[in-house]
């Protein structure tokens, strides 16, 4: 699949997403458990992905990636102090790179 | 028309500093991109059309780690779950607008109208122009910040300025302030230990983030009940 099919695909399946929302399901109560299920998935994707990227295949198997490892604990620290997106990005992304070319 | 100027006046400023926080994501996005096969033109179109931080970032992610286009669809799938919940709760609030208007409004449904949205209805009740402004207003400060993140992602070198990196950094600055709670930080353990695991059984498993993203919510919402029995 080409990444303009992908494209077109996604804009489908997020239009159907909202529409569907505001057209349909208006008025019915959703069940407690769905509506929390629901709330969590993207806190799942995203910590997986960010697992996934901390770990680089390697000859058989996979290794953790201290640089961006370290990038992230940096990102997260600076967030947790500072509360400022952008800044904490650069500072993540500097730790890294300090960390790929000093260990 | 008086009364229509103030609204349009009062969703640009309740917007800005909201649009402020999307151009940061958006800039992050385009800078993405370029770690992709995703060309300018195909990166600006995708904020043109799905206009979805979350899908977008995701998206890109999976496709820069190689995953099938299938596997992106699916994980985008179930992030777009929620949107259901936020056109069902913005739905009332929308309800005077015409129907072909509605639809166009419900292409504006996201975290952030969500959040805006909802605030004003309960305060004012039902007010179309007012979430059509707010979504406009991120619209733009999207597509704007992610065109100039694909233009300076693409004129540096990647390896040298870290932008292999921004991937992981951008993600945990998006889940971070999102860890509260026994329920949420169940969640994403769970997630980390059921990739980690995976990664190492099958490395380069193309369905890793799709199982995690399907199945740590369950934990989630057992710590959840059980916070909640103990109470």
């Amino acid at each position: 699949m080409n990444n303009w099919m992908l494209i077109a695909l996604l804009t489908i399946s997020t239009y159907l997403s909202r529409v569907i929302g505001v057209e349909i399901m208006a008025g019915r109560e959703m069940n407690a458990t769905l509506r929390l299920y629901f709330n969590y998935v993207p806190i799942a994707i995203i910590a997986a992905l960010i697992a996934n990227q901390m770990l680089v295949p390697t000859d058989g198997g996979i290794a953790l990636s201290l640089p961006v490892l370290i990038g992230c604990l940096a990102t997260a620290i600076t967030l947790k102090v500072i509360h400022t997106f952008l800044p904490s990005l650069i500072i993540g992304i500097a730790a890294g790179l300090l960390a790929r070319y000093f260990l | 028309m008086n009364n229509k100027k103030q609204t349009i006046k009062k969703g640009v400023t309740e917007a800005l500093p909201l649009a402020i926080a999307i151009a940061a994501y958006g800039l992050s996005y385009g800078v993405l991109t370029t770690q992709t096969s995703l060309s300018l033109a195909s990166a600006l179109a995708m904020s043109l059309f799905v206009f979805s931080g979350s899908v977008q970032m995701v998206a890109v992610a999976m496709l820069a780690a190689g995953a099938t286009a299938t596997s992106v669809l699916i994980a985008t799938a179930l992030l777009n779950l929620r949107n259901l919940l936020y056109g069902a709760a913005l739905a009332e609030g929308l309800s005077p607008a015409p129907r072909k208007w509605r639809g166009l409004l419900s292409f504006g449904v996201s975290d952030e109208a969500f959040v805006l949205g909802s605030a004003r209805f309960q305060k004012h009740g039902p007010d179309p122009l007012y979430f059509g402004i707010v979504a406009t207003t991120f619209y733009l400060a999207w597509i704007t910040s992610s065109y100039i993140g694909a233009v300076i992602g693409s004129q540096v070198d990647p390896l040298k300025w870290g932008l292999d990196l921004a991937f992981p950094v951008t993600f945990t600055a998006i889940l971070i302030p999102s860890l509260r709670g026994k329920p949420v930080i169940a969640t994403a353990l769970v997630a980390v230990t059921i990739t980690v695991i995976l990664q190492y059984v099958t490395p380069g498993n193309e369905f890793t983030i799709i199982l995690a993203g399907g199945l740590s919510p369950l934990i989630g919402l057992y710590v959840s009940r059980r916070t909640r029995d103990n109470e």
